[in-house]
């Protein structure tokens, strides 16, 4: 997952984007027969400092591959820190990735 | 005496270990899994708060009026309202719900998303429900169409 964090006055905007096929399951139906086979990010999770600032449970209606954005109050928060985000899919897979907060 | 009184030790020790640790957050998929399965916009809101009444006031929802690609139409959520939750809604998929939001200490309810919407031409709405920590549903709406094909005209 790709992270990027800035900090602007007491707000942090983070632009994230995490690497998936984000198969529904008339996309998998097509495909393979199965609409078992449909595999998607199912929650999206950021923290800061151990202190989670983003949470999210998603369905198969993300765009492929897609792009998150969000803010949160700098509180506790500088420059240097790293905003640490994950995604769990379906099938259990799971991704972090890591921005530092510029 | 003293192995009953290292049994009983022990028999703590392993319920303390298995207290969940600070459940701030909440994986509203496994909390919730009728939402994901819901057909409607009223069914997945009603599988989710357990009502539809909510106040249409204090939510921007901003899309495009005219998305050119159903694969990846932005979406963005924004409220001053101070929430639990936040979901969003649309009713022109086979399931309803799109995604749920935690809303932590310091979160600011400014989400951006890209989402797929299936186009076959007619308007699709799509609805965002901020949940207040008054315990009421404020709720935002955008209609659109998603141009066919991928390509606009």
């Amino acid at each position: 997952m790709k992270v990027k964090a800035k900090l602007k006055g007491d707000i942090v905007k983070v632009k994230a984007l995490a690497k998936h096929a984000m198969t529904t399951y008339d996309q998998a139906k097509k495909k393979t027969g199965n609409s078992d086979d449909a595999n998607f990010i199912t929650r999206v999770t950021a923290t800061v400092n151990g202190k989670v600032v983003y949470e999210v449970s998603t369905s198969q209606f993300l765009s492929k591959n897609p792009i998150m954005k969000f803010q949160f109050k700098a509180v506790g928060v500088s420059k240097g820190d790293k905003v640490v985000m994950t995604w769990v899919d379906r099938k259990g897979n799971t991704k972090s990735g890591k921005g530092k907060i510029k | 005496m003293q192995r009953r009184k290292f049994l009983s030790l022990s028999g703590l020790a392993a319920v303390a270990a298995m207290a969940p640790a600070s459940v701030n957050a909440e994986d509203f998929r496994k909390s919730k899994p009728t939402v994901w399965t819901a057909h409607t916009v009223d069914d997945a809101i009603t599988a989710m708060y357990g009502t539809t009444a909510a106040t249409e006031s204090g939510v921007t929802l901003t899309m495009p009026d005219v998305a050119s690609n159903g694969g990846a139409v932005p979406v963005n959520v924004k409220s001053d309202i101070d929430a639990k939750s936040v979901a969003i809604f649309q009713n022109a998929n086979p399931e309803a719900a799109i995604a749920a939001f935690t809303v932590h200490e310091n979160s600011i309810i400014n989400y951006d998303l890209k989402i797929k919407l299936k186009s076959d031409g007619t308007p699709i709405t799509v609805t965002a429900i901020v949940e207040g920590k008054d315990g009421k549903l404020y709720v935002g709406k955008k209609t659109l169409t998603v141009a066919l094909g991928g390509c606009e005209g």
